[in-house]
């Protein structure tokens, strides 16, 4: 006889799994159509929808609010492991519901709440593990209450934008500097990281009221965090290794490049230079949907409770990621468009990465029987 | 793989109190649990703070690096299916996460540190 079977109480949550996918991917969707849209790509065609104006104006809020805040709230939410905690990323992915489709000021609220929220989840990860990375990724969040707090008073992407980068890059930064503990400790690594962030912070600080200078500051700080994360992140030696951690490895380094690229195409958008799509998708793409695309095949069998099988077709949608960047926003510098090209292809990549999750799941289940499947859940 | 291949016996890299015979397979079955992102294995890494087993239960406390991760579950759940494999069927598993002491850089084996540059 063997031990009593422990009956996991993950499954009763997938009603609420199903709930949260649908509004982050719904955000998704909407956002990249509204992308899409603003450079002219008819596709899905605009007069079919009723709120294709609508959809067209908040099209970053749905990628950083509704995708990736529902999607990062959702991934704090399952690492605290407290029911309260998921009303963050229930609020931002409603909120994204309303800015695209219903009433857009209860929406831009909606995300207010839903960083306070988040934020007050991040104070209690730093009330349990009273650490350098812990603080960083509560501060993230409040760079996110004040992006969202700008966002619903009616200001501009040029105030709202560094605060909403901000609470994504710090995110990032704050996980990558809890990996660079594994590695021989330098002292100066922590105190350069900070050191970084808060020119980061000051940048996004100046931009509203003083653009040029504070654009050139945040842009720098961008690039100096690039180098920060070249020469001190543990991506560097995993890389070696193979399987899933080399292909992680391979996409932080990748969005590690974007970042910079991003840094300079932030200050030279700052000093007039036609930059701002290069600053914003170098970033926004390259930099953090390249994060998304390494960190997925670990994250989600563990906030979707679904196993993937890895394999190296991991590596097909990443590359289609990254060069679809380079027709846009190299090649795309020439033309309008080419530009709305490669902006074409950044959507394809990413609803080709989804297809690949989507197949690696099916690829596990074929692999492990339907029997494997039900356990792991 | 260039995997960080240890010099010490994984058993003797936690305390253990339990029956002799159980040691090295216990410590076999907690090797088998990698974090995905570092290619090494929570043994190895340093996470796991000790090992009891007694007449009724294999209690097995371990940590993590850090407690905003979301993969925390999913390490849990592999340990308590690896163990489930070694552990007597009449045995208890429990696996407990704990905080305290912090993990530090320094509970790491030997050749996970060669493997990061140290």
């Amino acid at each position: 006889m063997g031990r009593p079977t422990k009956t996991s109480p993950a499954r009763r949550w997938i009603p609420a799994r199903a709930l949260f996918g649908a509004l982050a991917g719904v955000s998704l969707v909407a956002g990249m159509a509204g992308g899409l849209w603003r450079l002219g790509v008819a596709v899905p065609d605009p007069h079919s929808f009723t709120w294709t104006g609508q959809v067209l104006l908040v099209h970053a809020a749905l990628m950083v609010c509704g995708f990736l805040g529902t999607v990062i709230g959702i991934e704090r939410a399952v690492a605290v492991k407290h029911r309260w905690a998921f009303v963050a990323p229930l609020a931002s992915g409603a909120g994204a519901l309303c800015l695209a489709f219903g009433p857009q000021a209860a929406g831009a609220w909606l995300c207010v709440a839903a960083a306070v929220f988040f934020l007050a989840v991040n104070a209690l990860v730093v009330w349990r593990q009273r650490a350098a990375h812990t603080l960083l990724l509560a501060v993230g969040a409040a760079a996110w209450v004040v992006g969202n707090l700008l966002f619903a008073a009616g200001r501009d992407g040029s105030a709202v934008f560094p605060w909403w980068f901000a609470f994504l890059v710090m995110t990032i930064a704050a996980e990558r500097l809890e990996m660079t503990r594994l590695m021989r400790r330098r002292p100066a690594a922590s105190v350069t990281l900070h050191a970084v962030l808060a020119l980061l912070l000051a940048g996004a600080a100046c931009s509203g009221a003083a653009p040029r200078a504070g654009g050139l500051v945040y842009g720098a700080a961008l690039a100096l965090l690039a180098a920060w994360l070249a020469v001190f992140d543990v991506a560097r030696r995993t890389v070696f290794t193979r399987g899933i951690s080399r292909y992680m490895a391979v996409c932080l380094l990748g969005g590690y490049a974007w970042l910079g690229i991003a840094g300079v195409a932030w200050a030279a958008t700052a000093l007039g230079w036609p930059a701002r799509d290069a600053a914003l998708h170098a970033l926004g793409l390259g930099f953090v949907i390249s994060m998304v695309m390494g960190h997925a095949p670990v994250v989600l069998p563990a906030i979707a409770r679904i196993k993937l099988r890895f394999g190296a077709f991991f590596y097909l949608p990443l590359a289609a990621l990254h060069l679809s960047l380079v027709v846009r926003l190299a090649l795309g510098s020439f033309s309008d468009p080419l530009r709305a090209a490669g902006a074409s292809l950044n959507a394809a990549a990413i609803v080709f990465f989804a297809v690949t999750v989507a197949g690696a799941a099916v690829a596990w289940r074929i692999q492990h029987g339907a029997e494997g499947a039900r356990k792991a859940r | 793989m260039n995997s960080p291949a240890d010099t010490a016996p994984a058993a003797a890299r936690f305390p253990y109190d339990g029956p002799e015979h159980l040691r090295a397979p216990l410590a076999a079955a907690l090797s088998r649990v990698v974090d995905p992102e570092i290619s090494m294995n929570i043994v190895d890494v340093g996470l796991v703070y000790g090992v009891m087993v007694d007449a009724a239960m294999a209690h097995v406390r371990i940590t993590m690096t850090s407690a905003a991760c979301p993969v925390i579950e999913l390490i849990m759940d592999e340990a308590e299916a690896e163990l489930d494999k070694v552990v007597p069927p009449e045995l208890q598993i429990r696996v407990e996460l704990v905080w305290e002491p912090p993990w530090s850089p320094e509970r790491m084996s030997p050749g996970a540190k060669r493997f990061m540059g140290w």
